[in-house]
């Protein structure tokens, strides 16, 4: 239950909106439910759905709508890599296959020790800067711009060494 | 010409319709097509699938003057836009020249065409939908003989997504135009299907659990314009044109929905004919467009094999099938000998028809004929009841609706949602009950008072309005002073009212104060103002009508020292098996049913019955509007219709009857009673155009529901209309049982266990077990869970039942689901002990 590690979030949450309008609270619930585990439960949209008056399948069709919102578990980081056409040009589908080959897995999958989500995904509205990608993650939304596989390699490394120090 | 009025030419017709009209109804009004899939004429426009582009010229105007610019002819100078619009989400206005089927339009709406059928499937040939299909047809109209698009990049979905247990997806289907979701949320309020994901990724999911489980549910199929929803009684059941069509009226509760049964014959069933599915008939001034799912699927019952099938006598303590002939000869001779102290009881779901014999059979023997309800107020509905010339689909700004003691959506789904549909135009609705019910979402006003103070609070109200200071006792319940104003000023006001909670004494109380307070408030005699009782059964007012009404005392004591007892389409020891005990042992006991039921096991002979589908007849509705079925299959074995039965008897007991057909003994009835003095069959068939048009060739418009060409009904004019004067009256409470205790309450619930729901295997999985709801001091102080098991003793019986708590249910009340076998027709008192569960249950 969210309720009962995040009662403060939700209340101050609740509190932003007018009582009739409760229902605009259902975004940043989402958010809270997936920064929790990495993905929305079904046990979660049952209780934001509690929370706002709605029905659940008002609260979980959104999850689907929103390419942010994911309904399965999936790695701690999700890497998300544009390779819309812009970023095609500039070698992103490339990119990705590199990126890929360097973490043992295709697009969609997980790395073995949990850590790396990898997808493609559309313009991420910064396509004069591609390769790049946007991480998913601990600490939110981040953008990695001119990448190379090298530099995505280091990165990938800090975030294990981080972990493991933590 | 008025200035709410627009002149225009579409397609080089010059017509006039109100401004602001939509485009797209405008120009069917004027009867030119425009091709629709996401519009529908019952919902809001969305402009979703762009099937509707058509070519719209505007006038130029002056910038100063706001007139028209000229030209050399001095004829308006038109400007097209450089796009095609939707005629669906756009308003006329004066002036314009549209072209719906000119060739850029034709283009565009070829290419749409083209575009959903991208990734729809080849399916037409098993498809349900086939052959009365919008995609289908407007593809023929419409569409271009071969796709640009590669067939390799067809998106391919699940062919079979069960959304509940009644509704099946085909998500391949689908072309997205959201008119199911529209009408989950628009119309009926429970949004339980949407959209997910996006793009051509489109699809429709739920997330409710238990998924697409709404009353009102199968309308979706009727309106989706492709087969991408199905009811699963007739996926893959047949194709639609092979099905005949018989105009009905749903037997389920005393709205009276029009209906159409599809029949065919059926190799399974021997070569005979059977009802494959049911399908709302238009009738804007019953049901609009629409049915609810018990209307819609329950009809499985009358196909039950469990029926009767061929009439029987008792030999020597067995029930033996036997002959018409000697069932009838039997059945007279016990009536005969027996007939002394005759008790005739009658059930509210037998037609107009069947009462009337019975009333005349049980009569003409000197015997007492009784309707088998409690609830009051048919009188008053002769009285003062909503008159020709009533819509609820009028009521709106300024008109005042008031629900009492009923729980609508439960007890009469269409009533509910017409209701809801006039608040949200604007009339003030005020739920006054003793508990939440879903309506309250819609009120201006609730006004909640203790279980059992229904009467009371409408006094109450009757005192703001009159200020009859004997009445100011009652005033106490907030609400009730806002109430009776906004009822006083309402142009109109419809007065809905129920018997959850009351019994026949207060049943009896509720009706003089609703007429009371109706009467003071000057809405009775006129359209659309009036009472509408919420019978339990379909055709209770036809029954009383026909001259039938609730016993006097308790039905136990009306059933002591007879000698005989006539039964016709009711089942009191199914209802209440205690009740055996207070008829004689010797009584000689005649049954007409449609199964064999616990009534049926005491009987003495036993006469088969048809069921609605098999034979015709009428049926009055709550509001007063007689409904003419007609017959849509051959009879079940040898039963024959009640009225029949209760003639044939009538010819050897020298009791005259009319035999020879059900409109025979229609035109019996307007001649006998008053009020059916107009009332024929041939005044029943009469047909008015409606708007929106539906079936038929306008089927992508308003979906598959039948056109109504089988005859709308009439509705009967109350007394008060034609000037006889009301006499308000009202009865003082009698002073309330003092005493602790626990009162239980029977409720309504949709899907209940009556005798011609249960058989119904297609709802079997929404019947359910039935709850015993209490509220959390009870629960608390009894150290109840939800879920926990109880027994209730009331009556000398007892039951058990897991419990639902609920904080809205206030101390010292449990309610209960109305149910056979339980002998809980009106609240009572009772007692509760919690049942301790077995170690094994407690799973240690
Ligand atoms: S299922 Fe039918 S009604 Fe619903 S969006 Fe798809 S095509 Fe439209
Ligand atoms: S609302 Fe009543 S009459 Fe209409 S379909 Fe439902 S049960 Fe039948
Ligand atoms: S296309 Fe990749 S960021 Fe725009
Ligand atoms: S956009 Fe007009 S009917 Fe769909």
């Amino acid at each position: 239950m969210l309720q009962d590690n995040h009662a403060t979030e939700i209340a101050q949450i609740l509190e932003r909106y007018p009582q009739a309008s409760k229902r605009a609270a259902v975004m940043p619930l989402l958010f809270l439910a997936q920064r929790e585990v990495g993905f929305i439960s079904r046990d979660a949209i049952n209780e934001i759905a509690g929370l706002l008056d709605l029905d659940p399948t008002d609260v979980g069709s959104l999850i689907g709508y929103y390419t942010l919102f994911y309904d399965k578990p999936g790695g701690k980081y999700r890497i998300q890599i544009c390779t819309d056409l812009p970023c095609a040009l500039r070698g992103a589908e490339k990119f990705s296959h590199e990126v890929c080959e360097m973490l043992n897995i295709q697009v969609g999958e997980t790395t073995e020790d949990g850590f790396f989500t990898l997808e493609e995904v559309m313009c991420l509205a910064a396509c004069d800067r591609a390769p790049l990608f946007q991480v998913q993650g601990k600490g939110g939304i981040q953008y990695h711009e001119n990448m190379t596989l090298e530099s995505t390699t280091a990165f990938i490394e800090s975030i294990r060494e981080q972990d493991a120090n933590e | 010409m008025s200035s709410s009025q627009v002149k225009l030419m579409i397609d080089g017709n010059t017509l006039e319709a109100p401004r602001g009209m939509l485009l797209v109804d405008a120009a069917l009004r004027a009867g030119i097509d425009v091709p629709v899939f996401c519009y529908h004429p019952k919902m809001e426009p969305v402009g979703m699938c762009r099937m509707c582009l058509v070519e719209i010229g505007r006038p130029s105007r002056d910038r100063q003057s706001g007139e028209f610019l000229l030209d050399e002819n001095d004829q308006p100078i038109i400007n097209f836009g450089p796009n095609l619009e939707t005629a669906c989400t756009t308003r006329i206005d004066e002036g314009w020249v549209v072209y719906i089927n000119s060739e850029r339009a034709l283009e565009g709406q070829k290419q749409i065409v083209e575009f959903l059928l991208t990734s729809h499937p080849l399916d037409c040939p098993v498809c349900d939908k086939g052959g009365e299909c919008p995609l289908q047809d407007l593809t023929m109209l419409h569409g271009p003989g071969i796709s640009r698009f590669s067939f390799h990049d067809k998106m391919n979905s699940l062919k079979r997504v069960a959304l509940g247990e009644l509704i099946i997806l085909d998500r391949e289907r689908c072309i997205q135009c959201a008119r199911c979701i529209r009408f989950q949320e628009e119309i009926v309020d429970d949004p339980v299907i949407e959209f997910s994901n996006r793009g051509r990724s489109l699809e429709i999911v739920t997330f409710s659990e238990p998924g697409f489980d709404s009353y009102f549910s199968g309308n979706t199929t009727d309106i989706c314009p492709v087969g991408a929803l199905t009811t699963s009684d007739f996926r893959f059941g047949s194709r639609p044109w092979e099905l005949n069509a018989a105009a009905s009226i749903c037997p389920h509760c005393p709205v009276g929905c029009n209906i159409i049964l599809n029949t065919r014959r059926e190799v399974k069933m021997g070569g005979s004919e059977i009802v494959k599915r049911v399908l709302p008939r238009q009738n804007e001034m019953i049901n609009e467009i629409w049915i609810c799912d018990k209307g819609r699927f329950a009809y499985s019952y009358a196909m039950d094999s469990e029926r009767l099938s061929q009439p029987m006598i008792r030999v020597g303590g067995e029930l033996e099938e036997t002959s018409w002939d000697n069932a009838l000869k039997v059945a007279a001779e016990g009536l005969k000998q027996s007939g002394a102290n005759l008790l005739g009881l009658a059930g509210g779901r037998a037609s107009n028809e069947d009462l009337y014999n019975f009333k005349q059979l049980i009569q003409g023997l000197d015997g007492v004929s009784m309707l088998n309800d409690f609830m009051a107020g048919g009188k008053q509905n002769q009285q003062i009841g909503l008159g020709p010339g009533s819509n609820l689909g009028d009521l709106g700004v300024g008109d005042a609706i008031v629900v009492i003691a009923s729980d609508l959506l439960e007890e009469a789904p269409i009533w509910w949602l017409r209701v809801k549909q006039a608040a949200e135009r604007g009339a003030k609705l005020i739920v006054a009950n003793a508990r939440f019910t879903k309506l309250e979402k819609y009120s201006a006003h609730t006004v909640r008072y203790s279980f059992g103070d229904a009467p009371e609070t409408v006094l109450g109200m009757l005192h703001y309005v009159t200020g009859d200071s004997s009445l100011n006792k009652y005033a106490k319940v907030d609400g009730q002073e806002e109430s009776a104003r906004i009822i006083k000023e309402a142009t109109n006001a419809v007065l809905f009212m129920g018997s959850e909670g009351s019994d026949s004494e207060s049943s009896k109380r509720l009706v003089q104060a609703c007429g009371s307070l109706l009467a003071a408030t000057e809405h009775i005699g006129k359209a659309n103002n009036g009472l509408i009782p919420v019978w339990l059964k379909n055709n209770t007012q036809g029954a009383w009508d026909m001259g039938l009404t609730p016993p006097e005392k308790h039905l136990a004591e009306e059933f002591r020292d007879r000698t005989a007892l006539y039964l016709m389409a009711c089942d009191p020891f199914g209802d209440n098996p205690e009740m055996l005990q207070e008829l004689p042992q010797d009584a000689f006991v005649i049954v007409q049913e449609l199964f064999h039921t616990p009534s049926v096991d005491r009987a003495d002979v036993v006469f088969p019955a048809q069921s609605f589908i098999e034979r015709d007849g009428t049926l009055t509705s709550g509001e007063r509007v007689v409904q003419l079925f007609y017959p849509a299959v051959s009879p079940h074995g040898e039963s024959l219709p009640d009225w029949k039965i209760l003639a044939r008897i009538g010819a050897l007991l020298g009791v005259a009857m009319e035999s020879t057909s059900a409109a025979g003994v229609m035109n019996r009835i307007a001649e006998d009673i008053e009020d059916y003095g107009e009332i024929h069959y041939r005044e029943l068939m009469n047909r008015e155009d409606q708007w929106p048009p539906v079936g038929g060739k306008q089927i992508y418009f308003g979906g598959t529901a039948y056109e109504n060409s089988q005859g709308i009904g009439i509705r009967l004019s109350s007394r008060a209309q034609r000037g006889e004067a009301y006499e308000p009256v009202w009865k003082e409470s009698p002073k309330k049982p003092k005493g602790e205790g626990i009162r239980i309450v029977p409720i309504v619930k949709l899907y209940d266990q009556g005798t011609t729901v249960l058989p119904s295997l297609l709802l079997a999985q929404r019947i359910g077990q039935p709850e015993l709801v209490i509220g959390q001091e009870d629960a608390d102080r009894l150290l109840l869970q939800n879920g926990a098991q109880v027994e209730v003793q009331w009556n000398g019986t007892a039951h058990q039942f897991p419990v639902a708590i609920d904080n809205d249910i206030p101390e010292g009340i449990v309610l209960l689901p109305r149910n056979r076998q339980l002998g809980l027709e009106m609240p009572m008192a009772c007692n509760l002990t919690p049942v301790k569960p077995t170690s094994k249950e407690k799973g240690e």
